[in-house]
């Protein structure tokens, strides 16, 4: 019975999580914070209910499968959350002002500035391609 | 004693997952741009999984970890090739075509239509290409099995993917149950 209100305690705290982030994504007002509070429920509030299973069935099956959840997801959502974050960078939806500094725009400078010399580069060197 | 105080916890996680749902929900109708639609969906997603969890934890339902898996795996999946479509149609600028990288997807672009010029007598052409095949369409053997009422309405050949909605609007039912 205090298993039972254990692992009801950590269901409870990963809907706690996942309220947070529903509060975060409507209280928010731009993408990367939106982000930052919808990331919190899929690794922090998954782990805390897979805990709550295995506490509920210590069995070497239902442990194995909760583990691949958890490392398939804590390898997936960081990629996802870049994806998402590098499409709305290039889109450009988010405020600048809400920025402290953004270190990508020097590197989005440098990389257009050798983009612009190789296209020159190219262009002088084959003109075939072109035409 | 112990009853009451696991029942309460239950429900007051079941109510919690519930309005994080509908709130997320909210920021799903509202939200801005489709990558804040995406996330909303991601919110979505983790409170539909933390409830099965706690479901399959206090009800005896381990068969249920597969379709865990399948969760996380629907999530990863939806997230990225949402956000590979955003950036993909921002590539699409000619502001954005000078490059290394960009060489490689403009060319990517242009070569089905160069191969398409080439040949111009192939199968693939009645859908790439609409405004040329009036009379390919209007044969009875193509035009069975994509919808029954095309004959009738006049308008032009078989619309092709991007046309779908608009003759689905002014043909009515038949065309989506037909196809």
């Amino acid at each position: 019975m205090v298993l039972d209100i254990i692992s009801a305690v950590l269901v409870f705290l990963g809907a706690v999580l996942s309220l947070a982030a529903a509060v975060g994504l409507v209280r928010f007002g731009d993408l990367l914070s939106r982000m930052h509070a919808s990331a919190k429920p899929q690794v922090l509030g998954l782990v805390l209910v897979a805990v709550a299973i295995a506490i509920q069935f210590p069995t070497w099956a239902t442990v194995t499968t909760l583990a691949i959840i958890i490392s398939f997801q804590l390898v997936t959502i960081p990629v996802a959350t870049h994806m998402v974050g590098r499409a709305g960078y290039r889109t450009k939806h988010l405020r600048r002002s809400m920025l402290y500094r953004d270190e990508l725009a020097e590197a989005v400078d440098r990389a257009e500035a050798r983009e612009i010399a190789w296209e020159r580069q190219r262009g002088t060197g084959t003109d075939h391609h072109d035409g | 004693m112990s009853e009451i105080v696991l029942h309460s916890l239950v429900i007051a996680g079941s109510v919690l997952l519930a309005a994080s749902v509908v709130i997320a929900l909210f920021r799903i109708v509202r939200g801005p741009s489709i990558l804040d639609r995406m996330i909303g969906t991601d919110v979505v997603l983790a409170a539909i999984m933390c409830g099965l969890g706690g479901y399959m934890a206090l009800s005896d339902r381990t068969d249920l970890l597969p379709v865990l898996i399948v969760l996380a795996m629907l999530g990863f999946v939806g997230s990225v090739s949402v956000s590979r479509y955003v950036s993909k149609s921002d590539s699409m600028t000619p502001g954005a075509e000078a490059g290394a990288l960009s060489e490689f997807s403009a060319s990517d672009w242009h070569m089905p239509r160069d191969a398409e010029e080439s040949s111009p007598g192939s199968t693939s052409v009645p859908q790439a290409r609409p405004s040329d095949d009036v009379t390919e369409i209007a044969d009875p053997t193509y035009d069975a099995h994509a919808d029954s009422g095309g004959e009738g309405e006049g308008t032009g050949p078989d619309p092709g993917p991007d046309d779908a909605e608009h003759v689905s609007d002014g043909d009515g039912q038949e065309s989506n149950r037909g196809s």
